[in-house]
């Protein structure tokens, strides 16, 4: 069993937020005397994260997944409860932590805005103390993979997102961290991208044993990365475990998938629930407790027309809405 | 570490050059300032002979010289830094193993004021070709001896107004407080009034406080009036002052970084 690489223990984070009514006597009044309301962004979230897993972070907008990637990559104090990444406390902002971790978020962030992406390598390369030979390797690698150096020489700015969201990528694993702490990875990113992003990550942390811990809203990224998530929700954590047993425990259901001779004069509401999946439009689909997935479909089997029939779990992103629903 | 300074040079030349318009009409308002008060009181040192001693040539040589001081001790960090502490902006300098202040800002200060002595060097010409100051008493000795005090004095300023900046941790904007910050400077650090004008309680408390130590002393060395126990004494003045500066930054730093609140990124 490896080591853990990221401990953390009834973590929480408790915004102080001013707040007003609109209008302009609300805007007198809060000058002389603020409400402030308390916000649990982060409440007693505690999970271990073993030295090169891959792990996903999922929530709703809000949900505290970005607040809890900043306390631990250092940006933010908590105001309650520990953490401790790599042995480090993160928030001591210790340089051998910080240059044994890196944190890529959706926005600019590590590449300096009205130079080009060159000057800004450079630098990095400086800041972490990145041998010649090794940069210039990682450099290729990252270039291989993400086609950057088309990229490299126009400024910042006029860089379009997915570009630049390219650019901060490579900008922040030019150290070659051993965690990765990853909020939404691929947005802005077409297709291609996204795909080249994934295969880069498993790729990297199958070679370095790095450990992850991604946020993303596209399932895909996830799905194709991850075997463990943990899911948080309004501060909370609701499920900590692997990706497959999620649908088993938030969500026992399956999916059965038909294709009838004549598709739609069959009423198969006396099977099981009838649900729209986009996968496979000549099909039907109901969703059925899985302990009685034998016996349906046995039953379907005797009773209709079936060309073709198909178990699957249901799409984890349902999965997930069911999670937070709870 | 020259290397992280030698690159983070060349990043912030390259940003400041960017916007080398805006830039040099800033200098050049900044500038003006001085000139200002060498011709009011340069036609008033001329009308009355000398004001308290001082005659036309020695305002034209004080301001001259604090022009040249003005520009080495001079910072900007509060215009430069204190949005990334607002903006949420500062969320990737943190992360990252340097000090954000001390490396980052500090030479983007420098490249500011190697950018902007190209426009300071015609105008100093300029006033020279004008005036045909006479600096009487300046020595290679005085401008040697300016030199570490130049250099320190820039790192009291630079710290004391990082403080400041730091302040933004806890309020979001800290103009208003650096707007402050800039009436003991007038009072008490001989900028725009040479101290020797000023009542002579200002000139005694001024003595004390850090202000004069990079504005005022520095210039007074460079023009050869310093005796040789006020020279003594600046310099332990520097000596106190820089290590009270640093410790007043590492403490607002510290205190001020864990109510950081990373927004927006």
């Amino acid at each position: 069993m490896p080591s853990n690489s990221i401990v953390v223990e009834n973590l929480s984070k408790t915004y102080q937020v001013p707040e007003r009514e609109a209008g302009f006597s609300a805007a007198v009044q809060s000058f002389f005397k603020r409400k402030y309301k308390d916000i649990k962004a982060v409440h007693q979230v505690g999970f271990n994260i073993a030295q090169g897993e891959v792990v996903g972070f999922l929530g709703p907008n809000g949900a505290g997944k970005t607040t809890t990637l900043k306390m631990l990559s250092g940006l933010l104090h908590p105001t309650g409860g520990n953490a401790t990444v790599l042995g480090f406390t993160p928030w001591q902002l210790k340089p051998e932590y910080l240059r044994a971790m890196t944190l890529v978020m959706g926005q600019r962030n590590r590449l300096a805005w009205d130079i080009p992406a060159a000057d800004s390598f450079l630098l990095n390369q400086a800041i972490y103390r990145i041998p010649d030979d090794e940069y210039k390797q990682t450099f290729k690698e990252l270039d291989d993979l993400l086609e950057l150096a088309p990229l490299m020489k126009k400024p910042v700015r006029n860089l379009s997102l997915g570009e630049r969201m390219k650019c901060e990528i490579a900008a922040g694993l030019l150290h070659r961290p051993k965690v990765l702490f990853l909020d939404e990875p691929t947005i802005g990113l077409d297709i291609t991208g996204q795909v080249r992003i994934r295969e880069f990550l498993r790729e990297y942390n199958k070679r370095t044993g790095a450990t992850i811990l991604l946020t993303s809203h596209y399932m895909a990224d996830v799905t194709a990365l991850c075997e463990r998530i943990i899911i948080i929700h309004q501060g909370s954590l609701k499920y900590d475990g692997g990706i497959n047993d999620l649908s088993r425990k938030i969500a026992p259901f399956k999916l059965i998938g038909v294709r009838l001779a004549d598709a739609d004069s069959h009423d198969l509401s006396g099977y099981g629930t009838e649900v729209q999946n986009e996968e496979d439009a000549d099909k039907r689909y109901i969703q059925v407790r899985a302990e009685d997935v034998t016996r349906v479909t046995s039953r379907m089997l005797a009773d209709l027309p079936i060309h073709d029939i198909t178990i699957a779990d249901p799409p984890i992103e349902d999965v997930i809405e069911q999670a937070f629903n709870q | 570490m020259f290397l992280i300074f030698k690159r983070m040079w060349q990043v912030n030349w390259a940003e400041q050059w960017q916007y080398r318009a805006n830039l040099f009409m800033y200098v050049l308002y900044w500038i003006v300032q001085p000139v200002i008060y060498i011709a009011v009181w340069t036609s008033i040192a001329n009308a009355q002979g000398s004001v308290k001693g001082l005659s036309a040539n020695d305002f034209v040589t004080y301001y001259m010289a604090m022009l040249i001081v003005d520009q080495v001790t001079s910072e900007i960090v509060v215009y430069n830094f204190a949005h990334k502490i607002q903006d949420g902006t500062l969320s990737g300098e943190i992360i990252r193993p340097i000090h954000p202040i001390l490396t980052n800002a500090l030479t983007n200060n420098i490249a500011f004021k190697a950018l902007t002595t190209l426009v300071l060097l015609p105008v100093w010409v300029m006033l020279w070709l004008l005036y045909t100051p006479i600096f009487a008493s300046t020595s290679w000795v005085n401008i040697l001896l300016s030199i570490p005090t130049l250099i320190i004095g820039f790192f009291i300023n630079f710290l004391l107004s990082s403080a400041i900046v730091c302040v933004a941790f806890w309020t979001q904007r800290v103009w208003a407080l650096y707007r402050l910050y800039g009436i003991p400077v007038a009072l008490f650090s001989g900028q725009f009034v040479p101290l020797q004008l000023m009542p002579k309680v200002i000139q005694d408390i001024s003595v004390y406080l850090p202000f004069q130590l990079f504005k005022y002393f520095p210039t007074q060395l460079i023009l050869g009036k310093l005796s040789g126990t006020q020279i003594l004494q600046g310099y332990t003045m520097d000596i106190i002052w820089l290590f009270i500066a640093f410790v007043i930054f590492r403490w607002t730093w510290a205190n001020g970084i864990k109510q950081f609140s990373a927004v927006g990124a």
